[in-house]
């Protein structure tokens, strides 16, 4: 079943975490006025992105000079005579008509560019069918691509406040580090200014006393704490009023088991 | 008479009017009136005031389900109505990926400064393209220990089990 929706309403840094988290796999069609973008992902990481029909095919290594059209010819003869299981970009690795590194190093900036350029979309319809994968003659990622920088970059490329807002809506929230970050901080690679934000975290200041603090305006430390918040790494909270008791159970009442288990039963037998 | 109340809140079409009249013993009390902004593209009538529901659990207690209204201009209602309520039921439009942003605001308005027992219903999971309930978990950004539930609106035994569901949540939470 597919899952549509408009970049507008989802952006898709969201969406780019629902597939990492997910571990989705399938194929992402997205639609902006006359443009387009498919994206493939397997298993929540990415193996293939462009953004014109005519890449979707093995002929964009021909026009990345990574492969001439009669190697593209050989490779295709290969790839048919392996039959169903094999993919191209495998079959020019195994018949050594180029190198994994460079096959690897130019389908990635040329994947990561198509990506980043959806950023500045400010709307467009997305679908994303799952399990579809990308035909066997498709210029596929020997190494599949983490999404978490992907969703950093892209979150560096966001300059409006009202995205931002919607995950953090006040600069007196305070930001602290998900229990268990370590594994998802190693696929991210911070700029300086990031690091020097990221370092301040401690889940007791806010956004604002961090901006005090480093010198950097709210917009920057709002939009780089939004960027760690899309990518998984951090969670903002209200900051609690000073003077107010509303630690837990505060505002929740107590109730006897004896009363909830009367209300089940009720509702049970209904 | 004691009585004990359930919120159910959720975006403008969620279902809430649906959720509470598939479950309320009593006609359900709703102020349905013309809608005058945008949510006149969703439906024709949408709730501006609250549905009230009432079940009977026996003679000395009876269980009151509250509806909130959806629209942004009525949050004042909601501080009113969560005052002292036993849980919450969320609800989603699985369908509607552009209600979700407005999901998160209505749960961090319940829950942002209270612990509040609330589950969250997937609803109109019988139409096509509803994203599933662990689809909306990560659309959600909610933690594993919050449950997220398929669920259709106007259907009693489904409603039923959201409602069972949030009870167990309370009960964990509550006193011997």
């Amino acid at each position: 079943m597919a899952l549509v929706g408009n970049i507008r309403d989802f952006g898709l840094s969201d969406f780019l975490y629902l597939v990492d988290r997910g571990y989705k796999t399938g194929g992402l069609h997205l639609t902006h006025e006359q443009e387009m973008a498919l994206l493939f992902f397997e298993k929540g990481k990415l193996v293939m992105a462009v953004r014109r029909p005519e890449d979707q095919h093995g002929d964009l290594l021909v026009r990345l000079g990574i492969i001439s059209t009669d190697q593209l010819d050989q490779a295709r003869q290969h790839l048919v005579a392996q039959g169903n299981d094999a993919n191209l970009t495998q079959v020019i690795v195994d018949t050594q008509l180029a190198g994994k590194d460079q096959l690897q190093s130019a389908l990635q900036g040329f994947t990561e560019e198509s990506v980043y350029g959806l950023f500045g979309w400010p709307e467009g319809e997305f679908r994303f069918e799952q399990n579809q994968r990308p035909a066997a003659d498709a210029p596929i990622i020997p190494t599949p691509i983490s999404v978490d920088h992907l969703i950093m970059e892209g979150v560096r490329r966001i300059d409006e406040w009202g995205r931002i807002k919607d995950r953090i809506p006040s600069t007196d929230m305070i930001v602290r580090f998900l229990e268990q970050p370590g594994e998802k901080v190693k696929g991210v690679k911070l700029a300086p200014e990031e690091w020097r934000i990221f370092a301040r975290i401690n889940g007791k200041d806010t956004l604002a006393e961090i901006a005090q603090k480093t010198g950097l305006s709210d917009f920057d430390v709002c939009r780089i704490v939004y960027g760690f918040l899309t990518a998984g790494l951090v969670e903002v909270q209200k900051k609690p009023k000073p003077g107010l008791n509303r630690g837990p159970q505060a505002d929740t009442p107590r109730v006897k088991k004896s009363l909830v288990n009367r209300i089940i039963n009720r509702i049970k037998g209904m | 008479m004691q009585t004990v109340k359930m919120v159910i809140s959720g975006a403008v079409n969620a279902g809430k009017t649906e959720f509470i009249k598939a479950i309320s013993e009593i006609e359900v009390v709703s102020t349905e009136r013309r809608a005058t902004d945008d949510t006149k593209m969703i439906k024709k009538e949408t709730t501006v005031a609250m549905d009230f529901g009432r079940i009977a659990i026996a003679d000395d207690l009876v269980l009151h389900l509250f509806g909130t209204p959806g629209q942004k201009r009525f949050d004042f209602m909601w501080e009113i109505l969560s005052e002292g309520m036993l849980g919450l039921v969320i609800l989603v439009d699985s369908t509607r990926p552009e209600t979700f942003r407005e999901t998160n605001r209505i749960i961090d308005f319940f829950v942002g400064y209270r612990d509040t027992a609330y589950v969250i219903a997937a609803n109109k999971q019988d139409r096509p393209n509803a994203w599933s309930p662990d689809e909306l978990r990560l659309a959600l950004r909610q933690p594993p220990h919050i449950k997220v539930l398929p669920c259709v609106a106007s259907d009693r035994e489904s409603v039923k089990n959201i409602l069972l569901d949030l009870l167990y949540v309370i009960q964990e939470r509550s006193e011997d």
